[in-house]
């Protein structure tokens, strides 16, 4: 595992498009170390790697293929109606390519 | 004596009787809902509540839910209702569409009377991290009245309605139950679709309810479990009739009491509570059995919790960018404009949450951070699942105290290991039902005891809880009844 350090954290806040502060930055960095710490309790479990990953409680039984029913969908004018910028029916966003 | 200060099934023998009308009650409702002294409202429904209860004019004497108002914990979908999970980055937001459990109730003819404050995003524990500030406990507003689900418990507590939505990822619904004297359940995971609920973290989350009875509780499950297309995760497994073993006895039940857990509770009062109660389930015919847990293992379970939480829930929230709802603020780029939004958007706690989550996630990291999580999850459910598998329940004081106050230090990561605080996580863990329900009073502030059962074994859950609430005598609880 890569150490963490400021450096590392501004990255990847800035990977999930937000900014902090130097001081919301220190708070972060010691929480990091408390959780760090707190999970090398389950680094001292030698056992551990036999375990399987659990993601889900119970493995979920999904139906792939069902009975196709008429359903009636949104209209464009309802999901547009929480986007701030829209124009023609469509949601406006600031020029991405140049 | 109101209407209100009443459970959801005297209350339904009032309207059937016709001595209380759907009307009067949501007005009542409105009238208590203005008094709140908890911070416990994002919106109070009262236009469209009134017109609701307005068209409701014949009892259905066999639906218990006809004409009782209820609150929705914030981060459940309502259809044109603002919905923003007490968080600025969903400011403005109204859903398009209800959440199923919303819809299930609906066609009960239940009201939606408010939507209530929750720990921003649901997540948190204290009730103090909502975008409007804390949400403080109705016995005493100097106190928390715990989260992540702190509306719904501070308006079922004041009986401003008889029932109230919430949400559990780590013990959103219990941990609030124990310090406002409510009964708080959170079903199987899968037991209740949650289509429409703002997801945190999708492998903990459950849909449930705050009620001030055992019976309530499992009525409501009867109205709204099921499988549900809208949701995968929603179980096939048969849909029981909670209410019907309520009384039944309970001689030769099996009850777990892991020993561990229960030693880290220094409070006396709680400790003496906790043995009285064990009497009482001795002489009703229960068996106890203390059993053991490796402490060791206990103490990775908040690590474990939080690794899981953080991952899950950085992904579940990319999506919230101001683009297509919630705040949006204008910046020179694109990218510009997502960075102003959500650092805006967000409070700084969870900020940090989405870092950790995402550093978590990061391939050169992951083995040591979030694969050893859910390799440790997975030893955890395999020890519940092995005690509950020689036992109905695991039964616990569902905090180590009765409600804290604030302090400055909210929600920031604790250096120590508290599993009594913590431990309750670990039905989420394993996506079993669990359940808090009153039990007494310290220095006028109510707390708790919590019972869990293996998967889809509510109706066992039911039946040993109710057995201790009729012989107890805490029932119906709220500072308008307190006994």
């Amino acid at each position: 595992m890569k150490t963490v350090d400021l450096k590392r954290l501004q990255i990847a806040a800035n990977r999930l498009c937000f900014d902090m502060s130097e001081e919301e930055y220190q708070t972060l960095l010691n929480e990091f170390k408390t959780v760090v710490k707190q999970m090398e309790l389950i680094a001292e479990d030698k056992t551990i790697d036999q375990y399987e990953p659990m993601v889900y409680p119970f493995p979920c039984d999904v139906t792939i293929l069902r009975e196709d029913e008429p359903i009636k969908p949104s209209s464009r004018d309802e999901i547009l109606k929480n986007a701030k910028n829209k124009l023609a029916g469509q949601i406006k966003v600031k020029k991405v390519n140049g | 004596m109101n209407y209100l200060d009443l459970t959801i099934k005297e209350i339904h023998e009032a309207l059937v009787n016709k001595k209380v009308t759907p009307l009067e009650l949501v007005n009542e409702a409105i009238k208590r809902a203005k008094e709140d002294k908890c911070n416990a409202f994002e919106y109070i429904m009262e236009k469209e509540a009134i017109e609701m209860a307005k068209t409701l004019t014949e009892p259905e004497k066999d639906n218990l839910l006809w004409g009782i108002p209820f609150a929705i914990k914030d981060n459940i979908s309502t259809k044109d209702v603002p919905t923003c999970a007490s968080s600025d980055i969903l400011k403005d937001y109204v859903p398009i569409y209800n959440a199923t459990i919303i819809d299930k109730l609906l066609a009960k003819k239940a009201i939606p009377f408010a939507k209530v404050t929750l720990d921003e995003l649901a997540m948190g524990g204290t009730g103090a991290t909502g975008h409007l500030g804390k949400t403080t406990n109705p016995y005493n507003n100097e106190r928390m009245v715990g989260g992540s689900s702190c509306g719904s418990a501070a308006v079922t507590a004041s009986a401003i309605v008889p029932f109230a939505l919430g949400s559990d990822t780590g013990d959103s619904i219990r941990k609030p139950a124990s310090y406002a004297g409510l009964v708080g359940f959170k079903p199987t995971w899968g037991r209740i679709s949650r289509y429409g609920l703002f997801p945190f973290t999708p492998s903990l989350d459950s849909l449930g309810f705050f009620t001030r009875s055992v019976y309530d509780s499992a009525t409501i499950l009867n109205a709204v479990a099921g499988y549900d297309m809208h949701d995968f995760t929603s179980s096939k497994e048969k849909v029981d009739d909670y209410t019907s073993d309520l009384d039944k006895s309970i001689k030769g039940v099996k009850i777990a009491v892991i020993k561990e857990i229960l030693d880290t509770i220094s409070d006396t009062n709680i400790q003496k509570k906790f043995q009285e109660t064990l009497k009482i389930y001795q002489d009703l015919g229960a068996t106890i059995n203390y059993v053991s847990m490796d402490r060791h293992l206990l103490k990775t379970l908040f690590p474990t919790y939080y690794i899981i939480s953080c991952a899950e829930a950085t992904s579940n929230n990319a999506n919230l960018d101001g683009v297509k709802f919630g705040l949006n603020l204008e910046g020179d780029t694109f990218n510009d404009s997502l960075i102003k939004t959500r650092s805006k958007g967000f409070s700084e706690r969870i900020k940090r949450r989405f870092v950790i989550g995402s550093y978590s996630l990061m391939a050169e990291n992951q083995n040591e951070l979030y694969l050893r999580a859910i390799k440790n999850r997975h030893k955890i459910v395999d020890e519940i699942n092995k005690i509950l598998k020689d036992n109905d329940v695991i039964f616990l004081p569902a905090s180590p105290s009765t409600a804290p106050k604030f302090d400055n230090k909210v929600d920031q990561l604790e250096d120590e290991y508290l599993i009594a605080d913590n431990y309750m996580v670990i039905a989420n863990f394993a996506g079993l039902p669990s359940l808090t329900l009153p039990v007494g009073f310290i220095d006028n502030l109510p707390f708790g005891f919590n019972l869990t059962a293996g998967a889809f074994k509510e109706k066992k859950l039911f039946n040993i809880a109710k057995a201790l609430e009729d012989k107890s005598g805490f029932y119906n609880l709220s500072i308008r009844t307190k006994k």
